[in-house]
């Protein structure tokens, strides 16, 4: 049985990344005379972010935590943004409540294209990583083909999406209901309890009667719904969509979710993974934010060197985090 | 008698399932050949275009088949190869020297995959986590040297008449043959090789062995080192110019070469050098077969579909000997 940990320490422990962030993040833009927040819309673009970010890395841990490694999520996210788009822009013309309805395309579009990518793993039995090399040229040759390899501008580009954006308010909606639905599904249901012991022990789990193909599935079809959602959110931020990526260029969307995957499981040890990927998506949108500030002194390249870099630092502190805390320990003794 | 005959029609099967990724290259080169002849195309012309492109691919894909016969894999592979050459290019340009070049550029593409092995094995940071955090910082800083000297469209390049005595198949063939055999040789004849086929197949045993994970890991990326460097070399000789989009894909095209090659992603015993050397040109002649037959613009997306579709039958054919009840991870 595992030691309880007392409140303060639990804490301590959620806020103690978030607070080092916004510290050294609110320190330095105090230090050079910039502002973070200057006007409403770095709030809006802020908040916007943090929901990309927060539920490309539910998207990626839900299936890499049970051993599914998915590259195929980024080309779900702008597949279903692509057909989206067209469907909404079909029925509505770009008119009132385009927003809405291009949103609701995306998840079942986004659900429909994880179901599918799951249907071909669980059938073909080869390894999840193999399937989602094939799934990704597949979905990224059908958005190419779609899109002429052009970019989506008319379809995306109207009064309803502006009104998303124009306020913080929508994306924090969609953070709540996704943070809501996620926790229900993974800590309250059956099927987050099969999952969560197949992620523990595959042939135990399969033994004492667990059926792993249905949950395999399930958790394809959440992932590909949440990558729909993100496919939603990154054209309200970008204002189009790049139907020009092939060859695995889609990819790199799934990147930016492993850093705040790693802090948010270190925050989840203290309190919930689920509110850890949300406060690491906080920590990410800050740094990000910073970018922006710092502009024209920090290049993209910069930036892409910074993640990186701390991405390696904090994963060298987690996988010799027994070794630093030993050292400490016995100079204190000492 | 009945158990004989089962083993084998078993080590038949195994056989052919084996043979089968030979038999798909030999399949795509004659389609090729006819597809070229029916559209009235030069086949010699498609066939160098073939082999420029193949040989980069194949090799650096085999000298990351000794990171993946460990089980790991390695994204950054191609962003090694981008900062590899255009480093080359930025010292070729400061002395004008070849040789230097070409030392430069071996030396940067060990010293980054020594980099990526020092970070995976000595502050234990899981393999794939470190080469993607290496593709950002290689693909960003290359991307800089790029646009600081010469422009994101333009790039940076040498000139062509420096390299242009290489650019030929018998040079590229000999490089690729060299390449091809240390690493047969290695991986196959030395306890290197058995080392790491063992490390892939049965970690924990390989450990309570005294073999050293750490060491051969090491030696593992000074191997695929060396492929990116010969491979940075090879694309420099072919273009003679660097754009940050050079060798973008090469990082996951080695993964679909080598698994198109008939080689398991989980690495271990049933590695085979000659996977990337077959996955590598199969790849490549089925994306230009591919392009051939749909001759359009929007056709390249059609391509990928169809490109991808074979892909998968082949790798479904190909792992049909290792089927699990239980859903593979």
């Amino acid at each position: 049985m595992t030691k309880k940990m007392n409140p303060a320490a639990r804490l301590a422990g959620t806020l103690a990344i978030p607070a080092v962030f916004a510290a050294v993040l609110f320190g330095l833009c105090a230090a050079n005379g910039k502002s973070l927040f200057a006007t409403p819309i770095s709030v809006n673009y802020f908040v916007l972010y943090a929901a990309i970010v927060m539920i490309t890395t539910m998207a990626l841990s839900i299936n890499l935590n049970s051993g599914h490694f998915d590259f195929s999520l980024g080309a779900m996210a702008v597949l279903s943004s692509v057909l989206g788009a067209k469907l909404s822009y079909a029925l509505l013309g770009g008119g009132s409540g385009s927003a809405p309805l291009m949103l609701l395309f995306c998840v079942v579009i986004g659900g429909v294209l994880g179901l599918l990518s799951g249907l071909l793993y669980v059938s073909l039995r080869i390894p999840p990583i193999i399937t989602s090399l094939g799934v990704t040229l597949i979905y990224e040759g059908i958005t190419f083909t779609v899109t002429a390899g052009k970019y989506v501008n008319t379809e995306v580009r109207n009064a309803s999406m502006s009104a998303f954006s124009g306020t913080w308010v929508w994306s924090a909606l969609v953070i709540v209901a996704v943070l809501a639905l996620v926790w229900f599904l993974f800590d309250r249901t059956k099927f987050g309890y099969d999952y969560k012991a197949l992620q523990n022990g595959q042939k135990v789990s399969v033994n004492t009667g667990i059926r792993e193909v249905p949950n395999a599935l399930v958790c394809y079809l959440i992932c590909g719904a949440l990558m729909g959602i993100v496919g939603f959110l990154s054209t309200v931020r970008s204002s189009t969509i790049n139907g020009g990526s092939l060859n695995f260029g889609s990819i790199g969307i799934m990147f930016t979710a492993f850093l705040p995957m790693f802090i948010g499981g270190y925050i989840g040890r203290f309190s919930n993974d689920k509110l850890g990927y949300l406060i690491a998506a906080l920590c990410m949108s800050l740094l990000n934010t910073t970018f922006a500030a710092f502009s024209n002194e920090i290049s993209a390249s910069m930036q892409s060197i910074i993640n990186a870099l701390l991405l390696v630092l904090f994963l060298i502190y987690l996988s010799n985090e027994g070794l630093l805390q030993g050292l400490f320990h016995r100079k204190k003794s000492a | 008698m009945a158990q004989t005959n089962l083993a084998k029609k078993n080590r038949t099967r195994e056989l052919l399932v084996a043979l089968l990724p030979v038999a798909a290259l030999l399949v795509l080169f004659g389609a090729l050949c006819l597809t070229v002849n029916l559209k009235g195309y030069r086949l010699d012309m498609y066939l160098k275009i073939v082999f420029n492109e193949g040989v980069v691919l194949a090799v650096v894909a085999t000298g990351a088949i000794f990171i993946y016969s460990l089980g790991s894999f390695d994204i950054s592979l191609g962003a090694s190869t981008l900062f590899s050459a255009a480093i080359g290019v930025m010292v070729y340009n400061s002395t004008q020297s070849l040789p230097l070049m070409i030392c430069t550029i071996f030396g940067v593409a060990i010293g980054c995959s020594l980099l990526s092995s020092v970070l995976a094995s000595v502050f234990h940071i899981p393999v794939f986590v470190t080469t993607v955090a290496m593709m950002s910082v290689l693909s960003a800083v290359a991307a800089q040297i790029i646009t600081a000297n010469g422009g994101a469209l333009g790039g940076i390049g040498i000139p062509a008449t420096v390299v242009a005595p290489l650019d030929n198949v018998p040079f590229k063939l000999i490089a690729l043959l060299v390449f091809t055999l240390i690493c047969v040789f290695v991986f196959d004849f030395t306890k290197i090789g058995r080392r790491l086929k063992f490390l892939g197949s049965n970690p924990v045993c390989a450990k309570l062995s005294g073999i050293k994970v750490n060491v051969y890991a090491i030696v593992a990326f000074v191997m695929a080192g060396l492929g990116v460097g010969l491979g940075a070399f090879l694309t420099l000789v072919y273009t003679p110019s660097v754009t940050p989009t050079t060798a973008g894909s090469i990082g996951m095209n080695i993964l679909v070469a080598i698994v198109f090659g008939g080689m398991p992603i989980s690495g271990g015993s049933r590695s085979r050098i000659y996977a990337a050397l077959v996955g590598g040109f199969s790849y490549i002649l089925l994306n230009n077969i591919l392009k051939i037959v749909i001759d359009s613009g929007a056709g390249y997306g059609i391509s990928q579909i169809v490109s991808a579709v074979f892909f998968l039958a082949v790798v479904y054919v190909t792992s049909m000997n290792y089927r699990t009840k239980l859903l593979p991870r």
